[in-house]
């Protein structure tokens, strides 16, 4: 199984643990635009961008690996013309760099998580077979981020609580919902390595460091990613 | 990423945020320093890292260094969905957050031109 911990020794949560498990079934399953092999296809380019090792595909599109190493080694200097260019190459879209973007920075997250406690990189799950289910949801809308939302009631049964009281939910935990699974896994690792949204809301002790220890270390990752938001 | 859930419990009152962007500024919280080391050696990849990984396990402790590392991963993580998405600031985000922003220096961003 994925992510057994039993020779580490730290003290590993079990929301960690079954956070990061999703995440690689995530990956390993057919999306709505990317199959199986093409998503995990997409983590290894991320992956191998991490470690600024050059790596080509046979499986994505050109434009579509040239996102991935700017989205994981240049993230500061993306802007509107990228993203629009990047969706309007041949064999990608707004819904495919969604669904990349998902991709990419769950995968990292993870990664990330490993190397910081020096650890080595979990191996990328087998993909599973399948087609992706092409199907964009009906209520997507142009808002102000680049791609289109969803609003709460274009989301899957059971997830609409993760936009709060708002319809279109704070814009970061919107941002991929035009691939309305994104926004429960970017809910649940989350919670695997941060906080869960209702914790986001409630006082200390959350975690062994307190809330000023993380929000100081969150915004120490920000500033050094140079990220406005 | 100073979000609202910095805003809802508080923190930006007990937290000195020019420690984020200034590793030689005094976040006003234990351990910052170390902790704010151990995030840049993590994001930058240096040989520092192990060092810091130890100096947390045995300072702080096993327990912390976990969380810590949790934090960087996921911040690694939605720094590149704001990235990627080129999503703007909550209205109510930035009216809490546009005194600090501009204290901070991070209009200098280049990501600025995408939230503001």
């Amino acid at each position: 199984m994925a992510f057994n911990y039993d020779g580490v020794d730290l003290p590993i949560r079990e929301t960690t643990v079954a956070s990061q498990r999703m995440s690689w079934q995530m990956i390993a399953a057919p999306g709505r635009w990317w199959t199986g092999a093409e998503r995990v296809e997409i983590a290894r380019i991320g992956r191998a961008a991490r470690d600024f090792q050059p790596a080509g595909s046979e499986l994505l599109p050109e434009a579509a690996v040239f996102a991935i190493q700017k989205l994981v080694v240049d993230n500061a200097s993306l802007n509107r013309e990228f993203y629009e260019q990047t969706s309007a190459a041949d064999g990608m879209s707004e819904d495919r760099y969604v669904e990349l973007v998902a991709v990419v920075v769950h995968a990292l997250s993870i990664d990330e998580f490993h190397r910081a406690l020096g650890l080595e990189p979990e191996p990328l799950p087998e993909p599973l077979p399948g087609e992706p289910s092409r199907v964009r949801p009906a209520l997507a809308a142009q808002r102000a981020s680049w791609p289109p939302l969803v609003p709460r009631d274009g989301l899957n049964d059971g997830d609409q609580m993760l936009y709060g009281p708002l319809e279109w939910g704070a814009n970061v935990i919107s941002a991929l919902s035009l691939i309305p699974e994104n926004v429960r896994w970017l809910h649940d690792l989350s919670e695997g390595h941060y906080l869960s949204f209702a914790e986001m809301r409630q006082p200390d002790p959350l975690r062994a460091i307190s809330r000023p220890q993380i929000e100081l270390i969150a915004a120490r990752v920000s500033a050094l990613n140079e990220c406005f938001y | 990423m100073l979000r609202e859930s910095s805003q809802q419990g508080g923190t930006l009152d007990s937290l000195n945020l020019h420690g984020a962007v200034n590793p030689e500024a005094d976040s006003g919280v234990p351990y910052g320093s170390l902790l704010t080391a151990f995030a840049e050696a993590a994001v930058r990849q240096t040989d520092a890292l192990p060092g810091l990984r130890e100096r947390i396990a045995s300072e702080m402790g096993p327990q912390e260094l976990v969380d810590a590392a949790g934090v960087v991963a996921n911040f690694q993580r939605m720094v590149r969905i704001a990235d990627g998405c080129g999503i703007p600031l909550d209205d109510y985000t930035k009216a809490a957050t546009d005194d600090v922003r501009g204290e901070l220096g991070l209009y200098e961003f280049a990501s600025a031109a995408n939230t503001v």
